[in-house]
């Protein structure tokens, strides 16, 4: 902090560390505090307060019968006292109706059902296939993009990377949904072809099946593995292949032994962006099941919040997601030997 | 021009295989954008009605697009106006901060970056709930922001790396005041970051969906109003916007690497 004044004067200064810090407090921090305290707390809406609370009415117009029926004093004295205990005891159950006691414990994470758990799994299961498949396909592309192209070729490569990278994500799913939709691009041949007649309603729906998000999803975030890994095989000394060539290495064993650990960094990073993109992913799953299904575990979550109207659920399953993204990010940067500053370049 | 690392086989495989990807990434592109010159009154390629403008006439009537539209442009302004100070705030205490506490501070400024939109977009929702702030424009900005500022925060220490501190020293020693040293050395320095970081987060929100839609509340944006038009029966003039944001994306494409060619000449 000392440094800072120094470079900048002490006004300059805690005018640039007072940003910084309401940076980290209002826009990441205390939002992220706030959303797990919501997830670590409930209202308990007893069940049976209604019940009660109707036996209680009951009872009071049981008692002010007596009350009017009875003509010794003492007693009615003793039935306007027990008048006056129902309808206290009355009121603190209706203001528990409607305002039901906070409880904090971590039931909103223990609750989850079984299908959603169920719902939960698979989603990191597909945001792993999903990761592993594009590592696998973008490997030779970024190999050829970074090294094994001229410079003019890898130009044009590169627009033909950032085009459809730059394109909104939402527009990409679109695309494959005019391609899978029932009136699609492929039924629509099919129908060309005199398989199927889409008139007699005998298009195949291919929406309806799981592997449309997934594919959807691929093709949303391939590029995202592909880009960090171009960056880091950019800078590999192309002498250092020719040597291992000249030495009598074969293909398999240079990208062995030089170029995959070479990429490191960037593989990591593209690993981590894939998954945690198609992990968190709400469009693609949305777009494809065109807010029908429930298939990815996103929308269980947009469902809590917005139809539910349960905000605390909502949260741990919230909550639930980042934790399984943050382990994978700490997994990936022990795995691959990378640091945080490797990853954000 | 070439290293001629690979046999003529292997590289003839390669060439293919990137062919196909190419490909891969592009039909999808073209099969949508065509879609909206059809007549045919559902997007469609194989059902071709003939050529037709008339979808791009319907989005111009298009109320709640257009309205999205300047809703996205002002979201992304305010995400501008966030994020491009705490940015170079952050990166300029990043610069000054030792190895520990700086790489501890670094954790914390880079980690939305690395967290799921929609977290960001919820945990935004709930903190601005509790000043009573319900989800909307504001809300969007604030969740936009919290992320976008990282990325500002990225450029601005790649340029602040390859400062020369040296400059900013001799006119303190000359007798500047530190705000003049500011104004007159720092910012110059870092004025065409400030610009690219402008840009960057400009189409960073522009383009947001996951985050937004959680932080949004009733209210819209260009791109969660096509979301939630798709949800409904599809409309060519969906594609219409598509066919836009294709031919402006190739534009600046082609700018961005010919002016890039260019500063390198």
């Amino acid at each position: 902090m000392g440094s800072l004044a120094r470079a900048y004067g002490r006004p300059l200064a805690s005018v640039i560390a007072g940003i910084a810090v309401a940076w980290v407090l209002v826009l990441i921090l205390v939002p992220l505090g706030a959303m797990v305290e919501q997830s670590l707390w409930w209202r308990d809406s007893k069940g049976d307060a209604s019940l009660s609370i109707d036996r209680l009415y009951n009872d009071i117009s049981l008692i002010e019968l007596d009350l009017e029926t009875e003509t010794d004093p003492a007693k009615q004295a003793a039935f306007d006292q027990s008048l006056v205990e129902k309808r206290a005891e009355i009121a603190t159950l209706e203001a528990q109706e409607t305002n039901p006691p906070k409880t904090y414990g971590l039931a909103n994470f223990t609750r989850m059902s079984g299908l959603h758990f169920y719902i939960f799994v698979r989603t990191i299961f597909y945001a792993l296939l999903v990761t592993a498949l594009a590592l696998v396909v973008c490997y030779p592309v970024a190999y050829v993009v970074a090294l094994a192209s001229g410079p003019r070729k890898a130009i044009i490569l590169m627009v033909a990377l950032i085009v459809p990278y730059a394109i909104n994500e939402l527009l990409r799913v679109y695309a494959w949904l005019m391609i899978l939709d029932y009136r699609g691009v492929i039924n629509g041949v099919l129908q060309w072809m005199g398989f199927i007649d889409l008139d007699a309603r005998e298009w195949i729906p291919f929406l309806e099946n799981p592997s449309a998000v997934f594919l959807a999803m691929i093709y949303t975030y391939v590029l995202f593995m592909v880009f960090p890994m171009v960056n880091t095989l950019e800078t590999l000394d192309r002498n250092q292949i020719e040597a291992a060539r000249d030495l009598g290495a074969s293909t398999f064993r240079i990208h062995r032994r030089v170029i995959i650990p070479h990429a490191k960094p960037g593989i990591a990073v593209g690993c981590i962006m894939t998954f945690m993109l198609s992990a968190g992913s709400y469009s693609v799953p949305a777009i494809m099941t065109r807010g029908q299904g429930g298939d990815w575990f996103s929308q269980l979550v947009y469902r809590q919040f917005y139809e539910s109207n349960n905000w605390n659920m909502g949260s741990a399953y919230a909550v639930s997601l980042l934790v399984v993204c943050t382990a994978f990010i700490l997994l990936m940067m022990r795995l691959f030997g990378v640091g945080l500053r490797d990853i954000a370049k | 021009m070439s290293t001629a690392t690979e046999s003529a086989g292997a590289r003839l495989v390669l060439n293919i295989y990137i062919g196909l990807f190419v490909l891969y990434l592009f039909l999808p592109l073209a099969v949508m954008s065509a879609a909206a010159f059809n007549a045919f009154d559902y997007p469609s390629v194989t059902q071709w009605q003939g050529f037709t403008l008339k979808w791009f006439v319907a989005l111009a009537h298009d109320q709640r697009l257009l309205q999205g539209l300047v809703n996205s442009v002002l979201v992304a302004l305010g995400v501008i106006a966030v994020s491009i100070p705490a940015g170079l705030s952050g990166a300029l205490i990043l610069t000054r901060l030792g190895q520990r506490s700086g790489t501890m501070l670094y954790s914390v400024l880079v980690s939305p970056v690395l967290t799921p939109g929609i977290i960001l977009g919820i945990s935004s929702l709930i903190f601005w709930r509790e000043f009573g702030v319900p989800g909307g424009l504001f809300v969007a900005v604030m969740a936009q922001s919290s992320f976008i500022a990282s990325y500002a925060m990225l450029l601005f220490l790649a340029r602040l790396q390859r400062q020369d501190r040296t400059l900013e020293e001799a006119a303190l020693d000359l007798g500047a005041s530190h705000l003049l040293v500011f104004r007159r050395i720092t910012l110059p320095f870092l004025a065409p970051t400030c610009f690219t970081a402008a840009v960057v987060a400009f189409l960073q929100s522009f383009e947001n969906y996951n985050t937004t839609v959680f932080a949004i509340g009733g209210e819209w944006t260009l791109v969660t109003e096509i979301a939630s038009r798709l949800r409904f029966g599809l409309s060519p003039v969906i594609n219409v916007v598509g066919v836009i944001f294709v031919a402006l994306t190739l534009v600046a494409a082609i700018t961005y690497v010919v002016l890039k060619k260019k500063l390198k000449a």
